[in-house]
């Protein structure tokens, strides 16, 4: 039973970081339209943000707040520098990230190395409760992510911003008639989501190292999450987060642990073609003139 | 007049001189495929490290007389970029392009075999540091019309490696624990290296009495917690961290915390990585490096190899030890083509190479390649002292004289 409870501990924070790249994606697809595979580039960057700022003697949480603005002023860059460029070509755009994906690894590996980098677990403690070991970092780690969720999901839902995003996505013509500046709420949400990405890479450098090739993979889980939940909806990434954690933990603690990977894709794959626009529903990107 | 014909005589004695400087120190033209790009950057950059400190001894030395000339080795360096295709070109380039006498590299079993079936057929001589390669280096594949006659392995076979790992780290666990350890859990990375590697651990561990379970997980695996918990349901005396150093790193500070095992082995650690992550566990842990360990080694060659290697600029990681898997036989390499006296004979060069003997740095007994084209040396297998960082003991196992039961070798 310990087993089996402590398995379930895990999955929650197995799923927080991915649950924080999905809403990324979820964000800058769902309602910018931009499909970005460098944005697990854009995490990796964060966290060696994060291992050269706690290297040279700064506080950890100081620093993961530095490495989320850092990582948003790239997403900045890359919005104005390359992607504002091929809001009416997606296909174009989703190549440009490729590429961009693959810069950003070498670019890292030039100014460190090709090593992974890690950093002291910032706090340090292990609660053992009921023959459950807690790691405090990870307990954080998933604190930290359900506030980033609700703020994002109130911001969506209920502020006066969240609401001209939504119209953006639905009809954006008629958002521009009415006065939405939709060119800057696209770079508003890329930044945003960018910053997610950042501060989700200094969370996982807090648990386990990364190397420049980590983005390439979470990348892959990220999008998992997005499209399980509904692109474009944060809850459906934080339902979609939830469901592979829990199916990556219990997969991995009771199935062939070879096939982790597996059974969360199989699992995708099994959700998308029984509801093709996710578990709650998404917006399946912007509706272009 | 008279002036213009000494002008051009001097200019013709200045020529006849530069060109018989030129001949004195002739080209060796040796191909590099490494990964300098891609996943496999960590090893690909020591291959590339070992084969620059290598040419530049052997051509600050003098070079290499061949009959009545002297060559300079002139490096070809080619990323792979991590990818069989790229490496197939690479080695088409440097074998029909350039002309390359001899190819180092590369990181992985089926990229090596690929770049063999070009280098074979082109009678180039290839050194691969794969312990996998002993699944295809038999009786006919090296047979002088074999497809595997100019390829070495330059790394033992994966049973000795297993079986002098395995019976190292049992006997400095063995009196740390309290009582013999009987139950050991190999965790390993589900590829095609890691697959073939373990099944030659788990054998060799069993003909140490231990009684194994295999948990492999999916390559590129970063968050370990689940099945870690899963196997500390198991109850392990040993937890042993097998193959792939970068993936050790991540996992084994989660086995940590989640008090999975009262011991634990990391294969490819090195204790100076351990020492520069200040890594600490309240349990014994051992490690061991592939071939000997840059952070704690118990030869003063190995300890000066490494100072020039990173004094190179190499940068320190868990896989530089690598580099000693490619340094040695550059050394080799051109002994053998002295006592041929020929740059053009691949035929006499590989038969020089099989009778011959070389001491180098990896190994304090000279190196000898075995009628399948392999080489035999010990590995170096640490312990660190309970929680401390930097208080190792390590100990040399040579390998045993035959595989486990159940091992076919290879």
């Amino acid at each position: 039973m310990d087993i089996f409870v402590q398995q379930l501990v895990n999955s929650l924070s197995v799923a927080s970081v991915t649950i924080l790249i999905g809403i990324g994606i979820t964000l800058i697809f769902g309602l910018a339209g931009i499909v970005n595979f460098a944005h697990g580039e854009f995490l990796m960057v964060g966290g060696m943000a994060t291992w050269f700022m706690v290297g040279a003697g700064m506080n950890f949480f100081v620093a993961l707040v530095l490495a989320g603005l850092l990582v948003g002023a790239l997403g900045f860059a890359a919005e104005r520098c390359l992607f504002r460029f091929t809001l009416n070509r997606p296909m174009n755009g989703f190549i440009m990230s490729i590429g961009l994906s693959v810069i950003l690894q070498h670019a890292v590996i030039r100014v460190f190395n090709e090593f992974q980098k890690s950093i002291t677990d910032p706090v340090g403690l292990v609660w053992t409760i009921g023959g459950v070991d807690i790691i405090a970092m990870r307990a954080i780690v998933v604190a930290v992510t359900a506030v980033i969720v609700a703020i994002t999901y109130f911001g969506i839902s209920r502020s006066r911003y969240g609401m001209a995003l939504r119209a953006s996505v639905s009809d954006r013509d008629t958002a521009e008639l009415m006065g939405i500046p939709v060119r800057r709420y696209v770079t508003g949400v890329f930044i945003y989501g960018s910053l997610l990405a950042g501060i989700g890479g200094a969370l996982m450098i807090s648990l386990f190292p990364i190397t420049p090739f980590t983005g390439s993979v979470i990348i892959i889980r990220g999008f998992a999450v997005s499209l399980i939940g509904g692109l474009g909806n944060v809850g459906g990434a934080v339902v979609g987060g939830l469901v592979l954690g829990l199916v990556d933990g219990l997969s991995a603690g009771y199935g062939y642990p070879e096939w982790t990977d597996a059974y969360s894709l199989v699992v995708m794959i099994l959700i998308l073609v029984l509801r093709p626009q996710g578990l709650l529903g998404g917006t399946l990107g912007p509706k272009a003139s | 007049m008279r002036q213009l014909g000494l002008g051009l005589a001097m200019a013709a004695a200045g020529l006849a001189m530069a060109l018989q400087t030129a001949r004195a120190d002739e080209e060796l033209p040796i191909g590099v495929i490494a990964a300098q790009s891609g996943s496999f950057v960590s090893a690909g950059n020591t291959i590339v490290g070992a084969a620059n400190l290598a040419a530049q001894q052997i051509n600050d030395a003098g070079g290499i007389k061949v009959g009545d000339k002297t060559y300079k080795i002139k490096l070809y360096i080619r990323d792979n970029r991590t990818d069989v295709n790229v490496t197939i070109a690479a080695a088409r380039e440097l074998v029909n392009d350039i002309g390359v006498k001899a190819i180092w590299g590369t990181e992985t079993h089926d990229f090596s075999v690929s770049m063999a079936k070009i280098t074979g057929p082109a009678k180039v001589l290839q050194f691969s540091g794969n312990s996998s390669l002993g699944a295809v280096l038999d009786d006919k594949a090296v047979a002088e019309d074999g497809w595997l006659h100019y390829t070495f392995q330059s790394e033992p076979q994966e049973w000795q490696r297993s079986g002098s790992t395995a019976k190292g780290v049992l006997s400095l666990l063995t009196p740390q624990l309290k009582s013999p350890p009987k139950h050991s859990v190999v965790f390993v990375g589900n590829d095609a290296t890691g697959q073939y590697l373990s099944s030659h651990y788990v054998k060799a561990l069993e003909a140490e009495g231990q009684k194994v379970d295999l948990v492999q997980y999916p390559p590129d695996t970063t968050d370990f917690s689940p099945l870690l918990t899963r196997i500390k349901g198991m109850k392990p005396d040993i937890v042993h961290f097998w193959y792939n150093g970068d993936s050790t790193l991540t996992a084994f500070p989660q086995a940590l915390k989640l008090g999975v095992a009262p011991s634990y082995f990391l294969f490819g650690v090195d204790p100076g990585i351990y020492r520069e992550r200040s890594l600490k566990a309240d349990v014994p842990v051992t490690m061991s490096c592939v071939p000997v360990c840059w952070g704690s080694s118990p030869y003063p060659e190995v300890k000066q190899y490494f100072d020039k290697y990173f004094g190179l600029g190499a940068a320190k990681g868990p896989q530089s030890s690598v580099s000693l898997l490619y340094y040695d036989y550059f050394f080799w390499y051109a002994k053998a083509l002295e006592k041929v006296g020929k740059i053009d004979d691949p035929d006499a060069v590989v038969a020089e190479l099989l009778k011959s003997d070389y001491k180098g740095v990896v190994s304090p007994v000279p190196l000898v390649f075995n009628k399948h084209h392999q080489v035999t040396f010990a590995t170096e297998v640490c312990m660190v002292e309970p929680n401390t960082s930097d208080k190792f003991k390590c100990a040399v196992e040579q390998p045993p004289a035959a595989p486990p039961p159940g091992d076919n070798g290879g």
